[in-house]
Formats: C-alpha cells, structure tokens, sequence
C-alpha cells in the first residue's frame, strides 16, 4: 500500500484519522527521495525552481501549491489559527529568503515541512506553551453520521486518538503525524526529522501498534455497549 | 474548523516578501566564494607571520604529513559543509561521520607516516607544549570556521548542532594541516593533545556557537 494513498485530506474528521490509522504502517514503503529513487518533481518543485530562477510571479504558485498542507500540518500542531498563519507566513517568508541559494532539483516539500516544523518548536519554546491536543474541537465532517451511538464512537476515538498521540515519544509522534496525517513519504519525513528512513519507520511503527492496542481495547469496549 | 489558510494570507505573504528583496544567486555566490577565499587567505596569513618551521624533522616526514591530512580536511568539508543536492544538507549520517571519524582518520594518517620515520615518535614535548598547540590550532581556524559559518547561515532547519559540529571539525582540520608546517613536535601524545584534540574541541564549540548562526530561526523585532 502507498504511505501516499493511507493519507487523509486535510479536511477529514478526526474519527476518520482514527480509523485510518489502522492501516498497516509495516507495508512496503516507497522510498521516493532516496539515493536509489529518482522522485518525482512535484509543483512546488518547479514553482521553486522558476522563482529561485528570477521568476517572482512563480512565488505565487509556490504558495498555492505549499501552503494547504503546511497550514493543515500547523493548525494541528498549534490547534490555534492565528500563530498558525503567523507559522505559515513565518515559514514562506524563510523560503524566499533562501531564494537565492536553493539547489536547482532538491525537493521543496520536505524543506518546507522542516522549516515549518523548526519555527514551530522555537514557538513553542519561546511561548512555553503546552501543545493540547485534547480539547475535542469536533470536526464539521462528523456530523455526517447520523445515528447518536456513531457520534459518540467517533466522538470518543477522536479525543482517544489524541490523547494516545499526545503520550507517545516525542520522536514517535512526529513520525507519525508527518507520515499518516500529513501525507509526506517516510523518506520525506526521515529528512524532516533529520533521521534515517529506517529510524522513522521504527518510530511510525512503534507509534501505529500503540495506537490500535489502544484503539483496540476502545472498540471492544463500545461493542461490549451496543445491544 | 477549516484547515485552509484563509484567503488574505496570500495576499500578505505576497506583500510580505515583496517588502524583503533577496539579493541574486549570482550575489550571494560571489560573496560566499569571498567568505572562503578570505577564510583561506587569513589562514595562510597567519602561516606567513609565524612562519614555516622544519625543526630537525626531515621535509619528506612534513610533507608526507601536510600531503596525508590535506585529503581528510577536504574531505569533512565536502561531506560537512557542503549542503550537497537537498535543501536540508547531506544526511545525518555524513556529518556524524565527519565529527566522529575525522579525529580517527588524523591520527591513522598520522600513523602511518610515523612508521615510515620511527625516530619522529620521540620527541620532548610537555604539556605546555600541547596547550600552545591547541591555542594554535584554535586561533589558526578560525578564518576558516567563519567562512564555512558564512556558507551555510540560516540553512539548516533539522540539526544546525550536528552542522555546527561538522563545520567547526572541517575548520579545525585545516588549521591542523597548516599546524604541521610549524610544529616541530611529533610524538604521538603531541598529536594527539595538541593537534587532534582541538579538532575535536571545536567541533564541540561549533556545536553551540556555529549552530545558532546556521539554523533557521523566527527573525524577532
């Protein structure tokens, strides 16, 4: 299975990251940015490559093609809209002050998650704020299901869900938000976190068997419930 | 909630960047080859002031030296300071090669120079003589550490430590090189407290101050 195809749209409910979650993170990888594998260039490649070029009106596009995913992956990290556009513009701003030394045929999404990801934990440090990740800020997705037993499940998996990412190892963690929610490669991640694809794996992998023992353990529970 | 950036941002972005000219890749190349050239040059300077010292070793143990460690010193600053073909610099892996082996390669370079001139394992060197190299080696990189520093400010978002690291270990190595045209010890206690410790110490130096000057970091004020 492609880590790609197990990602969510940025705007799936929360319960929804529950349940995809339980899809195999020991799969075959794809190894897209390796040595080995020539990775395919995406827009926010060729956006980059035209505005690091000269080309300012390219900057535009890079934004377009950058910014959905870097404000999703924000939004979920801060659970706060205004320093996540401060983040966001924060992270565009560092991306065009390297303009002038981008490598022609390095890839942009990786950078830019790990710019995004650096000015956020220096957010962090400096404002000394916990990351909460359970305040049950309900999903508009959910209210697609009608029956009330289904929303207190998904109710009940969202907040799990968080809470059990919330307790996992740093190192885990960030694994695997990158990978599972916020669709990067583990190569593309490995080069995030600054480690080696086979330690990110461990990590996604250590953080997904964590996740569904305890999922597990959830949904025995409600199915104990229901009549 | 919506984990769109709302629609104005872009428009603020845009104002943004607009407000920051970069300057061209041509400039900044130019300046980036400036920083290294006047790294080099205050390098030598220093060379030419305190002058090259042959002591009682003979030139071909020096050269064979100079000639064994010049390699290495290229070598960690391709693999350390050259960002290679990523936007995050060269794997984690490299640079931590290049802290950690750099001092072995030193000191087997070293040793296998040694063995072809025997009679350069003895010498009289104290430990004040070590110290003084140390200082040496210390004062001779820096030129080089703040041209490195220059090439890679404001790039590494991920391990700006493990940069700083490989940056000052590169930088350190050079000075150790250019060390061997003056040093007249060549014991191996000398080598390896007074020539191959300070690589190792401003590799730990370059792991606090270098680091703060290549990460990214949120511009305040």
């Amino acid at each position: 299975m492609n880590a790609r195809a197990m990602t969510l749209p940025s705007r799936a409910p929360a319960s929804a990251v529950a349940v995809t979650a339980l899809a195999p993170v020991a799969a075959p990888w794809p190894l897209r940015g390796t040595s080995s594998v020539v990775h395919p260039r995406t827009d926010a490649d060729f956006a980059m490559e035209r505005y690091a070029g000269g080309d300012t009106a390219a900057f535009g596009q890079l934004y377009d093609a950058l910014s959905p995913r870097l404000f999703g992956y924000l939004l979920r990290q801060t659970r706060d809209r205004a320093r996540a556009e401060d983040l966001l513009q924060q992270t565009m701003l560092q991306i065009h002050r390297a303009r002038d030394r981008f490598i022609a045929g390095a890839e942009v999404t990786p950078w830019a998650f790990a710019i995004a990801r650096r000015l956020l934990v220096d957010d962090i440090r400096r404002n000394r704020r916990v990351i909460l990740s359970d305040d049950g800020d309900p999903d508009p997705g959910v209210s697609s299901l009608d029956r009330a037993d289904d929303l207190v499940h998904a109710g009940e998996l969202a907040v799990r869900v968080q809470h059990i990412l919330a307790r996992l190892p740093h190192s885990q963690r960030a694994a695997f938000e990158l990978i599972k929610q916020e669709g990067l490669t583990v190569a593309e991640a490995a080069q995030v976190l600054g480690t080696t694809v086979a330690a990110v794996k461990l990590r996604a992998h250590r953080a997904y068997e964590s996740l569904r023992a305890a999922l597990g353990d959830l949904d025995s529970s409600l199915e104990g419930r229901k009549p | 909630m919506s984990s769109l950036p709302p629609p104005d941002l872009r428009s603020r972005i845009l104002d943004a960047i607009e407000r920051e000219p970069v300057p061209s890749r041509a400039a900044r190349s130019r300046r980036r080859a400036l920083a290294v050239v006047i790294g080099f040059a205050s390098l030598l300077t220093a060379l030419a002031v305190v002058g090259p010292k042959m002591h009682a070793r003979p030139a071909a143990y020096v050269a064979a030296l100079v000639f064994a460690w010049l390699p290495i010193a290229a070598l960690a600053t391709w693999a350390g300071v050259t960002p290679g073909r990523s936007m995050l610099g060269r794997p984690v892996a490299w640079r931590v090669a290049v802290v950690t082996l750099t001092p072995v390669a030193l000191m087997a370079a070293w040793a296998g120079v040694a063995m072809i001139w025997p009679a350069m394992l003895q010498d009289t060197s104290t430990i004040k003589r070590h110290f003084i190299c140390d200082a040496a080696t210390l004062g001779f990189s820096i030129g080089p550490l703040v041209a490195f520093t220059i090439v890679r400010r404001a790039s590494d978002p991920v391990n700006p430590r493990l940069t700083g690291a490989a940056i000052g270990t590169a930088a350190a190595t050079w000075a150790a090189v250019v060390l061997h045209l003056i040093c007249g010890y060549t014991s191996g206690a000398h080598m390896l407290f007074g020539h191959v410790a300070p690589v190792v110490l401003l590799a730990l130096i370059g792991s606090v101050l270098t680091a703060r000057t290549v990460a990214i970091r949120t511009k305040t004020g």
